[in-house]
């Protein structure tokens, strides 16, 4: 294929999606695939059929939409009206009433079960209201498995116009320019390090996508690879440009059996149309990407411990320096970025950078995606500018809490975050204001808890996934995570004395400090940020040394 | 390699550059506790006994992996250093079940030495006492896992050295163990070539010569190195 094929293509697409004047969208991720989604994308088509509306509405599988637990989600566009938990024996009195009586079916519209007025265009409601997309956009909107879709959407003209109308350095100084951070939770400056992998000379470089997201409670990455597995791959392709890399890997983590298969899909359509291959758009650039599958190991979702698995190696990390950057994949120069950090390169592309980083706050530019889990009214998947007010994220978007529950504390970047307690509700969410409290952005990850949480409850389950997850390799890690493991689970079984705490205190500073990579420098951050914020509920478990001495004479 | 300077505990030092913060320190006969580092194997920093400080970098890294940069301000000796070398000895000791009075490498042993370093007089974490296996399937040699301290010497030296792969890891965490093959019995194994490299570079009693009684265990873990310095001439 070459330029002038792809804009035909382009062009023959767009007017075949133009020509129907409606659409209905059948959310098709895990979640909705899970509650029989699939049947209602059938009867979705048998009934449009039956109702002789073939040539006017066209229906289509979809991403995400957002709202996992309302699923499976029906989307009629252009009106934005989404009807949610769709039995397919209901899907026929739905359409009718949607195309024939232009009646929206009240009692199936979103949140009908709980908002007192639920909206006839989901864009109206609070939980969409808030929302800015970026990455998100075509998630929810266009068909994932079809490329043809894609590229009516815009897809692969930012690819197309990097490698034809930019030098390498310019798409690096644009990326730069829009001051885009690594969204996989350390917030490394994008372009600083796409330059650093520019650098280096080397006849061979490679682009790797983090796709390995492990933290308990987060569905971003596999969202954005179930609901538009291109838009990561264009941005991976612009990053094999602009670096000068001619191959790339896809880490996916293997339980995201569906994240896997339309990756796999795109890939092939990609290969199919000539956007992956040899002299790609008649150009000189020649670029390859394969999936490795990841086996499990949340460790594995440390860089250099990723840069193992796909070697085909035991995945442990490695010290740093040398950075990836500089001797990564099989000693070569290497990119490796998450997910969410090649979905928002296209948009950048297209639009100039100077127009990403009108999002957001100065230091965080852009929006960011957030897996809301736990207790909270409406959880799911949303997007917001970097810098939204948790209390926005929870109160707002999120509904607040369930039943008369109130407000205790979120939890920020899974295992490796903190918990930020209720007086810091009004706290940006940007990753410097995240640091400043004890947590980390992370890569998306936001669990709500209500009073009915137990703090030191919460930090010994986290210390457990982290000692599970250690993957043994140093000292601090392997043993420090089950001492402090440990010495949590008796203050939680009401043995634990101020000497715990205090020993506590010293191993979590220790494994936070000599451990070798991330996940040990990591893994005190929510014992630390309860001890911090909730130093109370630790208090009050606490016995003294005598009791305790007392309780065991007496057994 | 052009000279560079460094600066050790606020010694100025010359040198090549290229070479780690553990070699400039060995050769200007600057302290440094190590154990899973052995001359001869590639360094992992793993046992986080050679932590450093290092003037502008944020966090502490290992000199066994860290090459010298020129100017480099280091630091071997701060408090922070000592305190978390102690912590590091104190859980390897409380990892397993390390009894030195019944142990064949008693008062030659890496761990031991470790210990006296750092001035341990006792250790104020609970002992986790895991159950571990002792393997004697071995004609000659013993792998007792109550003493390993996961240095994977004998790993490296197996694959690196004699290049035959006999010993690997399985599991995570604190179940890491090291196993023979596709963990079976040592003395079952297809690959090993029972050459005894993996005895001499074990720091500890985890893997000795069963000719051996309590405390009668001699190591020679130089010999890796010499015995690579010899192969490099051959070539």
């Amino acid at each position: 294929m070459n330029r002038q094929e792809l804009t035909v293509m382009a062009d023959q697409a767009k007017t075949k999606h133009h020509h129907f004047s409606k659409k209905v969208c059948v959310c098709c991720g895990t979640s909705c695939m899970a509650s029989n989604a699939e049947k209602v994308l059938e009867q979705v088509q048998q009934n449009i059929d039956a109702l002789g509306l073939k040539d006017e509405v066209e229906a289509n599988l979809t991403g995400c939409m957002g709202l996992c637990n309302q699923g499976p989600l029906v989307k009629v566009l252009p009106d934005h009206t989404i009807y949610q938990k769709v039995e397919p024996e209901e899907v026929g009195d739905l359409l009718k009433a949607q195309f024939v009586d232009k009646q929206p079916k009240k009692d199936k519209l979103l949140f009908a079960d709980t908002r007192p007025e639920p909206f006839v265009n989901a864009n109206d409601d609070p939980f969409f209201k808030k929302q800015h997309k970026i990455i998100l956009k075509n998630c929810g909107v266009i068909n994932p498995e079809d490329i043809e879709e894609y590229i009516a959407y815009d897809g692969y003209k930012a690819f197309d116009k990097a490698l034809n109308s930019m030098m390498p350095e310019d798409v690096i100084a644009e990326i730069k320019h829009s001051r885009l951070r690594g969204r996989g939770g350390a917030g490394y400056p994008t372009g600083m390090k796409w330059e650093t992998v520019y650098k280096y000379v080397n006849n061979q470089k490679y682009v790797v996508c983090n796709g390995d997201e492990g933290d308990p409670g987060a569905f971003m990455n596999r969202s954005v690879l179930e609901g538009n597995p291109h838009s990561v791959l264009e941005g991976m392709m612009i990053a094999g440009y602009a670096v000068g890399a001619s191959r790339g890997y896809a880490y996916i983590r293997g339980e995201y059996r569906l994240a896997i298969k339309r990756f796999e899909t795109a890939l092939k359509q990609a290969k199919k149309l000539g956007l992956l291959g040899k002299n790609i758009l008649g150009s000189n650039f020649s670029f390859e990407v394969e999936i490795r599958i990841g086996a499990g190991a949340f460790v594995c979702g440390e860089e250099t411990a990723l840069i193992a698995s796909i070697e085909g190696k035991r995945g442990t990390p490695s010290p740093r320096p040398p950075y990836p950057a500089e001797c990564g994949l099989w000693g070569k120069p290497t990119l490796i970025n998450n997910v969410e950090t090649y979905a928002n390169i296209a948009p950048i592309i297209l639009n100039g950078g100077e127009w990403f980083s009108e999002t957001g706050t100065a230091k965080s530019a852009g929006t960011k995606v957030f897996a809301l889990a736990g207790k909270i009214k409406y959880s799911g998947l949303i997007e917001v500018p970097m810098g939204t007010s948790l209390r926005e994220i929870v109160f707002d978007i999120g509904g607040g809490i369930p039943g008369d529950g109130e407000f205790k504390a979120a939890q920020t970047g899974g295992p490796s975050g903190g918990c930020i307690p209720e007086q810091h509700l009004d706290v940006g969410m940007d990753y410097e204001s995240l640091m400043s409290l004890g947590s980390i952005m992370g890569s998306g990850g936001l669990i709500v808890m209500d009073k009915s949480s137990d703090m030191v409850d919460v930090a010994r389950f986290f210390m457990e996934f982290c000692m599970d997850e250690s993957c043994g390799k140093c000292a601090p890690c392997r043993v420090g995570t089950r001492m402090m493991h440990d010495l949590l689970q008796r203050i939680v079984d009401g043995k634990g004395t101020q000497h715990d705490v205090d020993r506590l205190q010293e191993l979590a500073v220790y494994v936070k400090e000599a451990s070798l990579c991330g996940l040990g420098g990591s893994a005190p951050n929510p014992l630390l940020s309860t001890l911090r914020h909730f130093p109370e509920e630790y208090a009050n478990r606490l016995v003294s040394p005598e009791v305790l001495i007392h309780q065991h004479l007496e057994l | 390699m052009p000279v560079i300077t460094v600066y050790i505990n606020g010694q100025k030092i010359s040198t090549e550059s290229g070479v780690t913060i553990l070699e400039v320190c060995k050769a200007n006969n600057i302290p440094m506790l190590t154990l899973c580092h052995l001359k001869g194997l590639h360094d992992i920093g793993a046992c986080r006994l050679c932590l450093v400080e290092i003037e502008g970098v944020n966090r502490l890294l290992s000199g066994c992996t860290t090459q010298v940069a020129d100017n480099m301000m280091i630091r071997t000796d701060t408090d922070r250093i000592k305190r978390y070398q102690r912590i590091t000895v104190e859980l390897f000791f409380a990892e397993r079940n390390h009894v030195c009075a019944v142990c064949v490498a008693n008062g030659n042993c890496e761990l031991q030495q470790a210990g006296y370093a750092v001035g341990l007089d006792h250790i104020r974490y609970p002992f986790l006492y895991p159950e571990c296996n002792v393997d004697t399937s071995h004609p000659w040699f013993v792998m007792d896992h109550n003493r390993c301290i996961m240095c994977t010497r004998c790993v490296r030296v197996c694959t690196q050295v004699e290049g035959a792969g006999n010993w690997g890891v399985m599991n995570r965490g604190h179940d890491v163990r090291i196993i023979s093959d596709f963990n079976t019995p040592w003395g079952e194994s297809s690959t090993c070539t029972d050459c005894g490299k993996c005895v001499h570079a074990c720091p500890t009693g985890a893997i000795w010569p069963k000719a051996v009684a309590q405390g009668q265990l001699t190591k020679y873990p130089e010999m890796i190195g010499e015995l690579v310095e010899k192969r490099k001439l051959l070539q």
